[in-house]
């Protein structure tokens, strides 16, 4: 039996085991069970609390009431705790004549945990005075002796309508690929990309799949055509070791105040300060790290790279122009043209990304040379992307991205990388 | 399945052409049949496919009925992405038969091409 229904599926290299129709079957069920659940809960906010609330303001009569008796309601919790409302007892006069009837104090009549609260509501009213009240024209009752909305009742009711949105969209989406195949449903997810609005045009290029180059022919040289735009990997470097030297040094210092505190007060706790030196050393380490990576960013000067011509195509040849400021004495400066695989895969729950150097070439080399200040050292060069080489590729889940990497060592300061993406492009007519 | 008397390179923009028919196959056991030109990727990374043709062929439709006679399939090939053999990733083109039996059963052919002659990458040590 269990050979014909696999109610799980292991997967075997390439081969899956199990049934697909099952599968779905209880894709199914849970969405829609999740779909139901939203229903549900938004009916019975809408019967139970929504509609009363709603005739209560718009469709109550206004009447006269005088109170008689009030008292403090009480209900038990699921939890055994104990739950209150006011409550009162009223005379009112309508058309139909007069009536003696129990009150709330609005249509919701909602018990509460707060004691103190219900008493000071209670207190507001006195027994034997007049006060203004609306009943159900209907059947003359019940009678409220407050009217308004309640904005949490609103609020809330999204939550059964977020139930029904993911249940009920998974729901369709399971429903539409029941038993298709996996090209028929890549192929619904290129056709949904196409009518995406953010991602208008990216599968109507002439080039499937290779990245376009519009953020690097937007911005003209002023030696060479074009000037490359630098990856943005070395600000978001610094701005997340900014935040980890802050949390982690915020976080130390509360520790350290507390160590010292007892220190300064002869009462020092030994434990504490031994588990805050190494803490207060990493802190140390981070802020190191954060001025290392501050000089780099900062303190070399902006490296400008022009290019002759983009998109670049394999076999053919490229001018490059280079631009490095700052008052630097330096070792080398280099340029490199690489290309790298980048890979994203689930590991457990962790989204990883692994990436392999499959080419590079020094295009530059400078060794020992100055650089003064208000006077950027300036160079040109050529480039080739060998015939043949794979052009650039992007996918949801893998890349071939090519670059230019400009290489510093300066002395006296820690070495440099600054990169620059470029597009190649497959070569117009590959022989074969 | 067969590729029209190729080597199994193309060119892009060239035109993909074969055929597929199925041996001893009668109308009531075959429910439809999917022929695709896909490009996927396999390697460290998650698999992601694209799919460059496709056709399903369904009896009920009256598309096909006789799946003994060879089908004629023709597609040109699109630019990119070349097929390509890397390191942690590779590209691979082929063509696919999906063949959907009564009871729910399928039957999964492919006949893999090459599109364009990238060489394979070679490990490099970054300096």
């Amino acid at each position: 039996m269990s050979r014909l229904i696999r109610l799980y599926e292991k997967k075997r290299g390439d081969r899956r085991t199990g049934l697909k129709s099952v599968g779905n079957l209880g894709e199914a069920l849970f969405f829609g069970l999740f779909f139901s659940i939203g229903c549900a809960g938004l009916v019975y906010m809408l019967v139970a609390l929504a509609w009363p609330e709603w005739r209560a303001n718009r469709q109550f009569a206004p009447a006269r009431c005088t109170i008689v008796d009030k008292y403090v309601g009480r209900a038990t919790a699921q939890n055994a705790a104990s739950l209150y409302r006011p409550e009162f007892r009223v005379v009112y006069r309508t058309p139909e004549g007069e009536y003696t009837a129990d009150a709330l104090y609005d249509v919701m009549g909602l018990y509460s945990s707060d004691r103190d609260a219900v008493d000071k509501l209670l207190a507001g009213f006195e027994v034997g005075q007049e006060y203004p009240c609306w009943y159900d024209p209907i059947d003359q009752r019940p009678a409220v002796l407050a009217r308004g909305y309640s904005p949490w009742l609103y609020v809330s009711l999204l939550i059964p309508l977020s139930f029904m949105l993911i249940g009920g969209g998974r729901l369709i989406y399971t429903l539409l690929h029941w038993n298709t195949s996996q090209e028929r449903r890549a192929l619904l997810n290129q056709r949904t990309a196409q009518i995406d609005l953010f991602d208008a045009g990216s599968n109507h290029r002439a080039l499937p799949t290779v990245p376009t180059d519009a953020n690097v022919t937007n911005s003209p040289g002023t030696t060479l055509a074009y000037r490359l735009p630098i990856a943005t990997r070395s600000g978001w470097v610094l701005f997340a070791t900014t935040a980890a030297c802050l949390l982690w040094n915020g976080v130390v210092a509360i520790f350290v105040i507390r160590a010292v505190g007892g220190l300064l007060r002869g009462e020092p706790q030994w434990m504490l300060v031994m588990f805050v030196v190494p803490l207060v050393a990493a802190g140390i380490g981070l802020v190191a790290y954060l001025v290392r990576q501050v000089i780099i960013t900062t303190g070399m000067g902006p490296t400008r790279l022009e290019i002759s011509a983009h998109p670049l195509v394999p076999g053919q040849p490229y001018e490059l122009f280079l631009s490095q400021a700052g008052r630097l004495a330096m070792r080398r400066l280099e340029i490199w043209l690489a290309c790298d695989e980048k890979a994203t895969y689930h590991q457990g729950t962790d989204m990883r990304t692994e990436t392999r150097r499959v080419f590079q070439d020094r295009c530059f080399v400078r060794t020992d040379l100055e650089i003064n200040r208000g006077l950027p050292f300036e160079s040109r060069c050529h480039l080739r992307v060998p015939p043949g080489a794979m052009h650039s590729f992007q996918a949801d889940h893998n890349e071939v991205i090519w670059k230019l990497v400009v290489k510093g060592s300066v002395i006296g300061w820690p070495d440099y990388e600054r990169e620059f993406q470029i597009v190649v492009n497959p070569a117009p007519t590959a022989a074969i | 399945m067969w590729l029209a008397e190729h080597s199994r390179v193309y060119r892009p923009g060239e035109v993909l052409e074969g055929y597929f028919r199925l041996e001893e196959a009668s109308p009531e056991q075959v429910r439809a049949v999917e022929l695709s030109a896909v490009w996927h990727t396999e390697g460290k990374g998650e698999e992601d496919l694209s799919v460059h043709y496709f056709e399903r062929l369904e009896p009920a439709s009256g598309s096909a009925n006789d799946f003994t006679q060879p089908h004629l399939f023709k597609s040109i090939l699109p630019p990119s992405p070349l097929s390509y053999s890397g390191l942690i990733l590779k590209i691979r083109w082929c063509v696919r038969a999906r063949v959907f039996l009564a009871r729910g059963k399928e039957l999964t052919h492919e006949v893999p091409f090459q599109l364009g002659t990238v060489p394979s990458a070679q490990s490099v040590t970054a300096t």
